[in-house]
Order: C-alpha cells, then sequence, then structure tokens
C-alpha cells in the first residue's frame, strides 16, 4: 500500500491532472470565438489587456466592487493558497533556507519560513471555512450549490489541515526526508515515502484532489483566463483590414440550415 | 407549457424559417442544437463551465432585485442551461449527476427556458461584477436561439422577424408611409426653423447612410428630427434607406440566423446607394448587433460604421447650441455602455445641450438596465416588466425634480414610460439624446 502511494499514485495523479486539464482548456480552445464579446469600457491596447485582466487577477477586481466581504475571504483564500504553494516549492527545495538567498541568517530563514508558512497554512484553513459557512447560510447560495461544492471546499479543508497539522509543536516531520523522497519522485529514482502518517495521509489527499482537479470546478483558474481573454477583445473596426480573416465559419455564407448536421431527420423522440 | 408570454404559433413559426419540431422531439433536437452551438461559439462552455456558484450575481441583477425570483439570478438562470448541459455533455454530469447538479431533460425544461432565458434582459451586468466575467447574456442568447430553432419563440418576435423580411423594418412600415412620415416631419422643422431641413430616403450617391429606429419615423420623432437637424447644420450628403429603416436587429435577441440576414442587409443597402459611412442611430442592441456582430455574422465590411452620438460627439465644437434651462439625467443603455463603448459622447453631448446635468447613481457601465432590454416589450409580460424596471425607477426617484430622462435607446424609449408611469413618474419628460440636440440648435 505504501509503494503503491508512495510510488504509483503520484505519476497516476500528475497525469490525469495534466492531461485532464489540458484536454478541457484544449477543447475550449479549439472552438472559434465568432463574435467580438467586448466588456466596455475595455482596454485600448495589448499592454493595457494584459495590465486588466492581470489587475483582475491580483485583486478580484470585480468581486471587490461587487461584495466586499466575499472578496475578503475569497481574495486572502486564493493569496494564501498561491503562499502555500509556492512556500511548498522553496521551502523544501531549500529545506526552508531559502530566504538565506536574500541575506537572512539561516535561523532567521527557517523562523520566517515557519511564521510565513503558518500564518498562509492558517489564513487559508479559515477562509474554506468561513466560505463553507457562507454556503450553507446564505439562503440563495445554498439554493445554488451542488453537493459537489461543498465536498470541494471540504476536500480542500481535508488537505490544509493535515498539512497544518504538521506544523504543530509536537509534530515532527523530518523535512530531508521528505525533500529526498519528492527529489526521487521528479528525477524518477525512487526513493521510498516517509513513514510519518500524517505527511502519508496529506500526500495522499493532494494527489486524489489532483485527480479530482480537471472533473470539477477547480478548473475556474483555467476558465477564468480564457473567459477575461474573450472579454478584453479588441473590438471590431469597420472598414475592416484588408486580410482579416473570417472568425468563424457562421460568417461565410453557409445558407441556414433547418436542423444541425448529425440530427436524424424524422426520427422519433427519445 | 405554462409561460408568461405569448409563444409564435406553428404558421407564424414557420413563416420565418422555424417550423415548430414535434414535442416528442423536443429533447433529441435540443441536445443536438447545444451540440452543434457548443462547437460553434467559445463562451458557451466556458461560461458554463467556469462559475463556481459563489451567488455575488444576485445582487447584480436588476431582473432579480425586481423580481425576487430564485431563477432570476444570473447564476441560476444559467444553471437551467448548465443542468441539461452537465447531465448529457460531461463526464461527470453522465456518471455522477446528482453530485454535480446534472439534471435530466424532462416535460418541464422548455418551459422552463422560455420562462426565465425570456427574463434576462442580457443587459451584461453580471458580466462586470462576476469575479470571472461570466456573462449570463451569452447563455441567454444561447438558450433563445435554440429554443427558435425547435420552433418555441415568443409570438412578438417571430412578427417583428416577419415585418423585417416583408418591409426591412420592424414596424412593417412600407415605403410610401416611410416617404409620407419624412414629409411629414419635414414639414414640422420648417415650420419651426424656417429652413428646408430634408429627410431623403434613398437616394444614390449618398456619403453617408444613415439607420434610424423604425420607431423614430412614428413614436421618437424628436430622435429623428435631431439627427436631421443636425446633418443639416453640418451639410452633408446623407439619405435613409427604405430596405433597411431599422437599426435594431431583433435577431441578436432570439437568433441568431435571423440576425445574420440582417446585418446581410445592411451591407446591401450600403452597397446599393454607395455609402461609405454607417451611422446608426438610436438603437441599443442594434448598436450591439452593427458593431460587435457585423464581422462576425458576415464577414470583412466595406463601409465605416459610427453611432449617431460618437459622431455628433465628433463635430460637437462645430454645432451652435443654445442650452435648454433643464434639468437632465442620462439612462445609460446596457449596450452602449456596457455592450456597445458608448459612455461619455452621450454625457458630453447632454451637457452642450442643457444647463444642468446630474448623474444617477450607479452610471455608466454599472448602470442597470431599463427592464426592457433584449426585447422584452410584450403587452402580456407587462408585470414582469415593471418589476424588471423596478431598480431603475428608484435610481431615477433618488434624483428628485428632473425635466427630462434621457434614454438613446428605441427599447428603453418604450419600456421607460410604462415603469416611470407605474412608480409615480408618469410627468417626467422622456426621450433621446438626440432630441436635446435638435431643440438645442440655433440657426443663423
Amino acid at each position: 500500500m505504501l509503494y503503491f502511494i508512495g510510488q504509483v499514485l503520484p505519476y497516476i495523479a500528475a497525469g490525469v491532472f495534466l492531461i485532464g486539464v489540458t484536454y478541457r482548456v484544449v477543447g475550449w480552445l479549439k472552438v472559434p470565438v465568432p463574435f467580438q464579446l467586448t466588456l466596455f469600457p475595455a482596454p485600448r491596447d495589448g499592454v493595457g489587456r494584459i495590465s486588466a485582466v492581470g489587475i483582475e487577477l491580483l485583486f478580484f477586481k470585480s468581486l471587490f466592487k461587487n461584495d466586499k466581504i466575499l472578496w475578503l475571504w475569497a481574495w486572502s483564500l486564493h493569496i494564501a493558497l498561491a503562499m502555500v504553494i509556492g512556500g511548498h516549492v522553496v521551502g523544501i527545495y531549500y529545506l526552508m533556507n531559502q530566504f538565506t538567498l536574500i541575506g537572512m541568517t539561516p535561523a532567521a530563514s527557517q523562523t520566517m519560513s515557519a511564521v510565513l508558512g503558518t500564518s498562509a497554512g492558517l489564513v487559508l484553513m479559515v477562509a474554506l471555512m468561513v466560505l463553507f459557512y457562507r454556503r450553507i447560510s446564505i439562503p440563495e447560495v445554498k439554493r445554488l450549490s451542488d453537493p459537489a461544492d461543498y465536498v470541494d471546499l471540504l476536500f480542500l479543508l481535508s488537505i490544509v489541515i493535515t498539512g497544518n497539522h504538521m506544523r504543530l509543536p509536537t509534530v515532527h516531520v523530518h523535512l530531508p526526508a521528505i525533500k529526498a523522497y519528492l527529489g526521487g519522485l521528479f528525477t524518477l529514482t525512487p526513493v521510498p515515502i516517509p513513514t510519518d502518517w500524517v505527511f502519508v495521509v496529506h500526500f495522499t489527499l493532494v494527489n486524489l484532489f489532483l485527480i479530482y482537479f480537471p472533473f470539477s470546478k477547480m478548473i475556474h483558474f483555467a476558465g477564468y483566463l480564457v473567459n477575461r481573454a474573450m472579454l478584453v477583445e479588441a473590438a471590431p473596426v469597420y472598414p475592416t483590414p484588408a486580410g482579416t480573416p473570417l472568425r468563424s465559419p457562421f460568417a461565410g455564407t453557409v445558407p441556414k440550415p433547418t436542423a444541425p448536421a448529425g440530427y436524424p431527420a424524422g426520427t422519433k423522440g427519445v | 407549457m405554462k409561460v408568461p408570454l405569448h409563444l409564435a404559433k406553428e404558421k407564424e413559426a414557420q413563416a420565418i424559417g422555424f417550423p415548430p419540431v414535434a414535442e416528442a422531439e423536443h429533447q433529441m433536437r435540443l441536445l443536438a442544437e447545444i451540440d452543434d452551438y457548443r462547437k460553434s461559439a467559445r463562451s458557451l462552455m466556458v461560461m458554463l463551465e467556469t462559475c463556481t456558484k459563489c451567488g455575488a450575481c444576485a445582487e447584480a441583477c436588476h431582473s432579480y432585485l425586481g423580481t425576487q425570483d430564485f431563477n432570476n439570478i444570473p447564476a441560476a438562470r444559467a444553471d437551467l442551461f448548465r443542468k441539461i448541459y452537465k447531465r448529457y455533455f460531461t463526464f461527470t454530469g453522465k456518471n455522477l449527476s446528482r453530485f454535480i447538479g446534472a439534471e435530466d431533460f424532462d416535460a418541464e425544461t422548455i418551459g422552463k427556458w422560455v420562462t426565465y432565458f425570456y427574463q434576462c434582459n442580457e443587459c451584461r451586468r453580471c458580466a462586470v461584477f462576476c469575479p470571472f466575467g461570466i456573462d449570463t447574456a451569452e447563455i441567454t442568447i444561447a438558450a433563445r436561439h435554440i429554443l427558435t430553432r425547435l420552433g418555441v419563440m415568443p409570438r412578438f418576435m417571430a412578427g417583428i422577424a416577419a415585418n423585417m423580411a416583408k418591409t426591412g423594418n420592424n414596424m412593417g412600415i412600407p415605403k410610401p408611409a416611410i416617404l409620407d412620415s419624412a414629409e411629414f416631419m419635414e414639414d414640422e422643422m420648417r415650420e419651426e426653423t424656417g429652413l428646408e431641413i430634408k429627410i431623403t430616403v434613398d437616394k444614390p450617391g449618398s456619403d453617408i447612410l444613415y439607420i434610424p429606429s423604425s420607431a423614430d419615423f412614428f413614436s421618437n420623432i424628436d430622435t429623428m428630427i435631431g439627427a436631421a437637424k443636425m446633418f443639416h447644420a453640418l451639410e452633408v450628403n446623407w439619405t435613409i434607406p427604405s430596405t433597411v429603416l431599422e437599426a435594431a436587429n431583433f435577431g441578436l435577441l432570439f437568433n441568431l440566423d435571423v440576425m445574420k440576414e440582417q446585418n446581410e442587409r445592411l451591407r446591401e443597402a450600403a452597397a446599393s446607394l454607395g455609402a461609405k459611412l454607417v451611422i446608426q442611430g438610436e438603437c441599443g442592441h442594434g448598436w450591439r448587433a452593427a458593431k460587435m456582430y457585423t464581422e462576425g455574422a458576415t464577414g470583412p465590411a466595406p463601409f465605416e460604421l459610427v453611432h449617431v452620438l460618437e459622431y455628433a460627439y465628433q463635430h460637437l465644437p462645430k454645432f451652435k447650441l443654445n442650452k435648454l434651462p433643464w434639468r437632465v439625467t442620462l439612462h445609460d443603455p446596457c449596450n452602449y455602455a456596457r455592450a456597445g463603448d458608448i459612455i461619455e459622447q452621450p454625457r458630453a453631448i447632454i451637457k452642450a445641450c442643457v444647463t444642468d446635468f446630474v448623474e444617477m447613481t450607479p452610471n455608466r457601465e454599472r448602470n442597470y438596465c431599463c427592464g426592457g432590454g433584449s426585447g422584452l416589450l410584450m403587452d402580456e409580460m407587462m408585470e414582469i416588466r415593471m418589476q424588471l424596471g423596478k431598480k431603475k425607477a428608484e435610481q431615477v426617484k433618488e434624483l428628485g425634480h428632473l425635466d427630462y430622462l434621457a434614454s438613446p435607446c428605441s427599447i428603453c424609449k418604450a419600456q421607460l414610460p410604462h415603469v416611470m408611469k407605474h412608480y409615480g413618474m408618469g410627468d417626467l419628460k422622456m426621450g433621446g439624446v438626440m432630441d436635446l440636440l435638435g431643440k438645442a440648435l440655433v440657426w443663423d
């Protein structure tokens, strides 16, 4: 079992995650955008478009001007999540000595890493709990929610709680062993998984979450970008500049079909 | 099927090219149409799959705020589509339908779609406030387009499409009546100014093609007069095409094939009269359909396309104006502020024409819809229309005394008098922005 969790599951998870997300995003991108969906007032040039989407992405501007309380928790959640993910990468790779790179002493870097990681983990946990509470306490949101919406939050919460558990002073996790193990996964040179049960549970949950990810609403991270890109597209210019290609087959002179292709004419309904 | 609007009868639907599909075939045909649409427009799949059901859209939507009907929350409205989409087109929906909130097509599906996709004004306000920018109007446009292809559409829309096909305008005005009305307006202007201000129709070799709303020839003649006076003051060579006496394009509001036909019609009119510049009159969705959809629906267009308010704004310094002593506010039509890039132009024009301009709150791209948007002007929907107009009435009421409410869009102009009367402001004068320019222009 430990062998499966340690040496097989991570590759399945990474595979499903990468292929699944790519499959969905490519599925969107191969469909044309037949009309410009520019939402005004819109940025006028490339720099403006990138900064508009960037500011949205960094600060959740639309949500901020709409609902400050939801903004606070949603934004904290995502910022903390970004810190946690980044923290995992550098914290494990440098064994919490990453801040020596900016001139701190190893001891100070260890403390800094622990403080930042612990706070981000706590903010993430609280934000997830608040959003869960919000989902069950606002009648409209509760009615909108599907079982999957609760599961998404609880799933994340279970990962965050097991992660935070490793921060407890009474729990000792041997970071170099984890680094060696993860390094082995990346370099395809198997190293046994550390047998710390909290770590094993945390790690297993993360892997299961990665498998769940492409099938779930977590895909909103990609949908966000694809959607925003449509909203900031340049509006059409008239007369249309020479050499502008047709946006989609709809713009061609295809006569109006009475039924879509593939629809069997005259068949009985199901 | 119980729906709050009159549906087109079989013959009416057939007349505009959408013979109704037998009820037994509804499910199969609906799914085939969804499949077709999702493969031809990226927005549908992305917007259906990205929503996290945070509910932030509820308070942004005047339709929900006015009706307090759960299904009018943008996310819930889109969910009527999403549930079916998930059930038949996604892996999780096929296998874990309860878990992710997918639903089977049933006897109620079509009725629910008609009921709620025709209570969305396609105003795009939810897109401004949604953290992902999900535009429920996109889902509504898709749903209405698909319903029409099943032969299910409001009788009101079918009637307009039939008029359009027959006469080139929504109201079904034949050319002799167009000429009569133009002559009447010329007489009015002669009486008022003593000048020979022309409204020429179908004049070949014109530089400018002006596309008014057909309502400007009957109920909103001050808008047409304002435009005619402006062209006269600028001494330009312009004409109105009798084949497209209509800036509106209801196709955008119920079927994209019908929209495409009218985009074609505009292109043909410009070509046949040799005009290089097409100016669109005061019509909200018509402006969006022309500006944002002409290229996508009919390919590259050889003419320049400008909105009349943009055109007037560009020439504003040339006009001699005598400010009217009025307190005026501006209602931003959704299809200008959010969908058509006409935001500051009407403000500049109004400020040049009246002494006291006040903003309503919120304004510009955050303004609320009048409640008639996307062609919800059916008489049988009057009660719902008044609920949809509730936020607008509150905004106007907050401003206290007003002499004029400017709403430069024919649908707003048709909806707002009912709304204002319903909420106790029946005395308020309303009309377009070109109306004000026409009244403020002074002649040597």
